[in-house]
């Protein structure tokens, strides 16, 4: 049948450009829990000596227990701070009689499209002056605020696909518009909201640039400048140590992004509509 | 205002507030920030004024009488209240401050010998050799590397001195010995005279294009047209698994090219048996580290354009392929007649979304190879990165970074001003119907 061999070509084509992909990820289970021989890639025995770090502390190095509790706290309160906050500015833009209402999407698209990282520099000299240079509080208030437009036009998009006969009836019925937004029309965009959230929180996880700039202090540090400290130590050069803690790092995410792929996919799609 | 209205603009407050604190303003004080010469070494809030060995190096180009620089710089050995207690704490024979102070009080002499022949000649005078020499640097006043915190006690010192300056020479030795900032357009001055510059522009607008050509724009559309002809479910788990990389942490996906490519890791050790010697390949050329970020930025990029493409195929009409497939048109021919045509508007998105976040992203360059080798790889968001924040002598160039940034900020702006135009704003921005 030609369209199964069709098939067959192309998974093979895909299957080669992505080799690399797969030979990296095979390799980070591989290495972290077994060693090889010097000069090859085989494997020669099981060992669990490079997660040594989850119960000794490597040198120079804060606790992993310290960084990780750092990133859960980081992510999870950029995550909930987004959504609180993209939800009401969503509303007000989708369907308030806003004045100015051009003026603020436009400048929520502008700012949306504007190369935040250019920004880091002022940013950094900003938390020097305000005294939140190396605390948790600065760099999450600093990743949402970064993170708004994004959670704002994602809200929005959320927003204008609930039908306006929800919003009308209860107005008609003598609700306020407050009300309305509470308790008509958020429980319509539940699944927008467990979206933003999810990829806040995987996307807190993962950040690296704003932490390392803005709070590389060890009491401070999140997993990815833990991880990146590590590698750039060249004294202790050990991949399989770095695999190691870059597979405990993952799995979180790991497991978020394989129970809500599909929710997930229409964010990482650029952002326009969930 | 109607109800309507002051409910919006409660609910806008607090994303308008945390935006316009550390979005607005930094995006204002990056211009501002540009126009100074904020280092480390000037601080961020403020300076002091001190004459050091460059201040006066400073001088002397800008004009001063070298004669004058001397002067500012000369010691004195100066018997005041002062240096008495300077003494007096260093150890010097209470009858010898108590003659001092009462006989020769407010004297100066010019040189070390002048005033130790002095001391000798006093009638208290220090009873030994040792202790003589211990009595003399207590007096010693200089204003070179002496810090003052106002401009006024620095004027005040640079009068004591005793050297005569005009009120123009008095007005240059005061800026030039100011430790702290200044407003300056030297920044914009460098960047324009640097030939640096025009390597970075090269450098970037290869990045850009490269990786939006090779991976953003092309491998993503290969990646959704062949998904589109694989049955449902190959297709989903091949998009699923190219979005990893956009999933991934950046440190731990860039880590892993890093193994791929280091001289102990993959590619080596793979190519041992073929005679090729074992090499860093991520750093030991040119060539191979520029294959290597576009490979790295690309397999992240790629799933944007995979997942915006993929929904856009499958928006054509369904009779358009099957009216292609009755003609008797092959899969090449309805990819470049169907498809193609049709995904005119998602490739001028994705093309001009992506031009925007890689000329602004440098974290996969910074963490892969910082650059190198020599500064091959260095674009220009790593240069602003680098030059403000990340400097291995210590000394942050805060204003030139900012400099760089402002660059990058204005085609920022221009380019997201020019989607707005091209991605037709006005059906976005409607006005609500209640109110209507």
């Amino acid at each position: 049948m030609p369209n199964r061999l069709r098939s067959l070509m192309i998974l093979g084509l895909i299957g080669i450009a992505s080799l690399p992909l797969i030979v990296m990820l095979a390799f980070l289970v591989i290495d972290s829990f077994s060693a090889s021989p010097p000069g090859t890639l085989i494997p020669d025995r099981f060992t669990l000596e490079h997660w040594r770090f989850l119960w000794q502390t490597l040198p120079g190095r804060p606790s992993i227990w310290t960084a990780t509790a750092n990133t859960f706290l980081f992510a999870g309160a950029t995550g909930t701070l987004l959504v609180a906050i993209s939800s009401t500015a969503g509303y007000a833009l989708a369907r308030l009689d806003l004045p100015f209402r051009a003026f603020f999407l436009g400048g929520v698209l502008v700012m949306h499209a504007f190369p935040t990282v250019t920004l880091i520099i002022a940013i950094f000299l900003v938390l020097q002056v305000t005294g939140l240079y190396n605390t948790l509080a600065g760099v999450v208030l600093v990743k949402t605020a970064l993170n708004l437009p994004l959670g704002i036009w994602l809200m929005k998009g959320f927003y204008d696909t609930v039908p306006w006969e929800i919003e009308i009836a209860g107005v008609q019925d003598g609700a306020s518009r407050f009300t309305v937004w509470r308790k008509l029309v958020l429980p319509q965009v539940r699944p927008g909201l467990a979206a933003l959230g999810l990829f806040s929180v995987i996307d807190g996880w993962n950040e690296f640039i704003l932490p390392q700039v803005l709070a590389p202090r060890s009491d401070v540090q999140v997993l990815s400048v833990y991880l990146a400290g590590l590698i750039s130590d060249d004294s202790r050069f050990d991949f399989h140590l770095f695999k190691a803690v870059g597979l405990f790092y993952v799995l979180p995410v790991t497991l978020i992004y394989m129970i809500f792929q599909n929710r997930l996919m229409s964010i990482y799609g650029g952002g326009t509509k969930g | 205002m109607s109800s309507s209205a002051r409910l919006g603009l409660l609910m806008l407050a607090p994303a308008a507030i945390v935006v316009a604190l550390l979005f607005v303003a930094p995006a204002i004080l990056t211009g501002v920030f540009s126009f100074t010469s904020m280092t480390t070494a000037t601080g961020i809030t403020g300076g002091a004024w001190q004459l050091t060995s460059e201040a006066m190096g400073r001088l002397r180009s800008a004009g001063l009488a070298a004669a004058t620089v001397d002067a500012l710089a000369a010691e004195h050995y100066r018997i005041d209240e002062t240096t008495l207690a300077t003494a007096a704490d260093a150890g010097v024979a209470a009858a010898t401050i108590e003659e001092l102070r009462t006989r020769h009080g407010g004297e100066t002499f010019d040189n070390r010998r002048d005033f130790e022949r002095f001391l000798k000649g006093l009638a208290a005078k220090p009873a030994n050799v040792a202790a003589l020499k211990a009595a003399v640097p207590p007096f010693r006043v200089s204003i070179v590397n002496v810090r003052y915190e106002t401009a006024a006690a620095f004027d005040a010192a640079v009068a004591g001195s005793g050297v005569a300056l005009d009120a123009a020479a008095r007005d240059l030795v005061g800026r030039e010995a100011y430790t702290g900032w200044r407003w300056t357009t030297a920044n914009y001055g460098r960047l324009a005279a640097s030939p640096e510059t025009l390597a970075r522009l090269g450098r970037t607008l290869l990045y850009v294009a490269s990786t939006i050509l090779f991976f953003n724009v092309g491998f993503a559309l290969v990646l959704a047209i062949a998904t589109y002809y694989l049955p449902k479910g190959p297709g989903a788990a091949v998009r699923a698994f190219w979005l990893i990389p956009r999933v991934m942490p950046v440190v731990l996906y860039v880590m892993l090219w890093k193994w791929l490519a280091w001289d102990g890791g993959f590619l080596s050790t793979v190519l041992a048996p073929l005679g090729v010697a074992p090499r860093n390949w991520l750093l030991d050329s040119p060539v191979n580290a520029w294959i290597f970020i576009v490979l790295i930025n690309g397999f992240i990029g790629a799933s944007m354009g995979m997942i915006i493409f993929s929904s856009a195929i499958r928006a054509i009409p369904q009779p358009l392929f099957y009216a292609s497939a009755v003609d008797g048109a092959s899969t090449l021919q309805q990819v470049r007649h169907v498809i193609l045509p049709q995904l005119r508007w998602p490739i001028l998105f994705v093309t001009s979304y992506q031009t925007l976040s890689l000329l602004a992203s440098f974290q996969e360059i910074l963490l892969a190879t910082d650059g190198g080798p020599g500064s091959s790889t260095e674009v220009w968001a790593l240069a602003a990165y680098n030059t403000a924040l990340n400097s291995y002598t210590g000394n942050l160039q805060y204003g030139m970074g900012a400099t760089l940034a402002v660059v990058l900020v204005v085609v920022g702006i221009l380019v997201s001003l020019a989607y707005l135009r091209l991605f037709n704003f006005a059906a976005l921005v409607e006005r609500p119907r209640i109110e209507q």
